[in-house]
């Protein structure tokens, strides 16, 4: 996969990156708007991580040229500007998702690969890990036939640990990921301890490997 | 014109009294004459006109100056007269001739003078504040033009005030033009402070992201020890709250500034459904039971994302200072919605609950700035908030109706 990262600040290109790489994207930078522009008329790109504010012009700017072009590269505006009209605006002009910052790395990378699956799996999204078997698009998890009942929030963490497989996650990047109410307002991350563990119990009960593991206070982690 | 009146009056007196002592003269000697030649063939008296007295030894000196006696008449009431009485000789003979003029009618007419010079003056009076308030009033327009252009005005939106330049008169042109220049620094330094709030609190999250996504790469990373890992937990805790608070200083300056003209119509209920599902579930383990009493299609004009933050914050307060076991109850009716928590007593004043940075306990799971928000939104609408505590049950209502 192809990932264009464009932003400005050196040290958070360098965090985003690094973090991609990881899991073996082919990551390019951009921070400058000329650069950026240079490398969009020129490249396509499987998503384009994309900051607002740039020297030489603004990332919106950027992605309306790009969706003149017809190009269909999938698109992540991530901007510290956080009203809802720069949002509203971005996903008008053909963005695909909008993140705001400080956001925390296994979030985007949610993000990123949700935006592939839904270009590349037409909505035919499985996964399966050890017997567990779960079908993004209805929503339903199982385990070597048998269905587990997971409530909304335990699955959307079931998930969000899987797409962040073999990675630690942080509490407070799962409290802001559960919730889904009006931006940075998500409840304090004391109480992920207890879906976990609930997640792991319903896991167990049908014959599921110990797949999560506790990583000291700070988070969590899906072996697979 | 007071004065002049009271000149008037004083003069009009020593006239009528000079006035008054020619007649008296002149009707002595009228007297004198007729009595000598008639050889004292006239009466010696007539009451109220003359007096005379024969004087057997010329002894008391005689005042010529008048003087004033009261005399009165079978079937009439007293009047004041004004005599005088002179010495006349006759023969060898001395008589004293007594004169008397009725200063009733003198009086009267001072009287009716007076009445006519009030009367006059005050009229006078009324025409000078009539006419002066008429003229002030047109002289001044402009000046009241100018107050009510400055008592209209908002700097927070600055729709470019209207003072005119050519008014007329000097004095208030220079005044409109200060005003103006006042006006437009004030507007500048408000903005300037603005722009700075926004921009600061804005400038935050840049490297408020970068360190945390560096301690995210560190979590990653296969030196982790229980030491780091407890250390890195700390910074990332102090980090999240850092990046809150600066987001909730950011919203609060722009409510304040009224930054959300997009008000669009809000189905309340679902809203708060929604919200109370996730809250719900999220506490599940700590809050036992949360009961809800939402009528359905209860709906607001309002801004969305002000809206959606006083439902979360007020939902999140209530769950956060819980207690195990505990509960939290929601209403929602067409007047307004209550939130009620079992919870420990409120540490401190509960008028000043909504204030910024207080906090009922150390609590680092809060920003203190929740309540506040709240607060700022429910003033911005207009909606009255009410906070009791009882019982170990705090009670917030939000009343839609006092929206003014």
């Amino acid at each position: 996969m192809k990932l264009l990262v464009i932003e400005d600040e050196r040290s958070l290109l360098a965090s985003i990156t690094r973090y991609f790489r990881k899991e073996h994207f082919l990551c390019e930078e951009a921070t400058t708007f000329e650069e950026a522009l240079e490398k969009i008329e020129n490249f396509q790109y499987d998503c384009i991580i994309l900051d607002i504010n740039l020297p030489g012009g603004s990332g919106l700017q950027l992605l309306k040229f790009l969706r003149q072009d017809k190009k269909r590269d999938g698109v992540i505006i991530v901007s510290a500007r956080d009203s809802l009209d720069d949002k509203i605006t971005g996903l008008d002009y053909g963005a695909d998702d909008y993140l705001t910052k400080p956001f925390h790395l296994p979030e985007l990378s949610a993000r990123v690969k949700s935006l592939l699956r839904r270009k590349y799996n037409e909505g035919n999204a499985t996964v399966d890990l050890y017997g567990l078997h779960i079908d993004l698009t209805s929503r339903a998890v199982s385990m070597c036939g048998l269905a587990v009942p997971l409530t909304k929030l335990e699955y959307d963490l079931l998930v969000f640990l899987i797409t962040n497989k073999n990675r630690v996650v942080s509490r407070q990047a799962i409290a802001e990921h559960l919730y889904d109410g009006p931006g940075d307002q998500a409840p304090g991350p004391e109480f992920v301890y207890s879906h976990i563990k609930n997640l792991k119990r319903k896991l167990k009960e049908k014959g599921c490997k110990e797949i999560i593991q506790t990583v000291y206070g700070l988070g969590y982690k899906l072996v697979a | 014109m007071l004065a002049g009146s009271i000149f008037l009056y004083f003069l009009m007196r020593s006239h009528i009294l000079h006035m008054q002592e020619q007649q008296l003269h002149l009707k002595q000697n009228n007297i004198w004459r007729a009595f000598t030649n008639t050889a004292g063939g006239l009466p010696l008296q007539i009451r109220g006109e003359y007096d005379i007295s024969p004087e057997a030894v010329p002894s008391t000196p005689v005042s010529d100056r008048p003087r004033d006696t009261v005399l009165s008449f079978p079937g009439c009431p007293a009047e004041t007269f004004n005599l005088l009485t002179s010495r006349f000789t006759d023969k060898d003979r001395s008589y004293l001739v007594t004169t008397y003029i009725s200063s009733t009618e003198v009086t009267h007419l001072i009287i009716k003078i007076a009445l006519a010079d009030a009367l006059i003056f005050l009229l006078l009076l009324g025409a000078i504040v009539i006419i002066n308030r008429k003229i002030s009033r047109r002289l001044w327009a402009p000046f009241y033009a100018t107050m009510d252009s400055i008592r209209s005005y908002d700097v927070r939106r600055h729709a470019g005030i209207a003072l005119s330049a050519a008014t007329g008169v000097e004095e208030f042109d220079q005044l409109n033009q200060t005003l103006r220049l006042l006006i437009e620094n004030v507007y500048q330094a408000y903005r300037n402070q603005k722009q700075f709030t926004e921009n600061a609190a804005h400038e935050l999250q840049t490297p408020l992201a970068i360190i945390r996504s560096k301690v995210e790469l560190m979590i990653e990373g296969s030196t982790l020890n229980e030491e780091t890992a407890g250390l890195l937990g700390e910074i990332n805790e102090a980090n999240d709250r850092l990046s809150q608070m600066s987001r909730n200083l950011l919203l609060l300056t722009r409510i304040e500034n009224r930054q959300f003209p997009d008000e669009e119509t809000i189905d309340l209920s679902r809203l708060l459904e929604k919200q109370t599902t996730f809250f719900r579930d999220y506490y599940a383990d700590e809050v036992a039971d949360t009961k809800t009493e939402i009528k359905p299609d209860v709906q607001l004009i309002a801004n969305r994302s002000l809206v959606e933050i006083l439902v979360n914050n007020l939902l999140r307060n209530a769950y956060i200072h819980n207690i195990p076991g505990g509960y939290v109850r929601v209403w929602l009716n067409h007047t307004g919605f209550s939130v009620e928590n079992s919870g420990p007593p409120l540490e401190g004043d509960p008028t000043r609950l909504f204030d910024r940075f207080r906090k009922g306990r150390e609590d680092s799971r809060t920003t203190g700035l929740g309540l506040a928000l709240v607060h700022q939104i429910c003033q911005l609408y207009g909606f009255g908030i009410d906070y009791s505590y009882r019982d170990d049950v705090h009670h917030l209502r939000v009343d839609f109706r006092t929206r003014g």
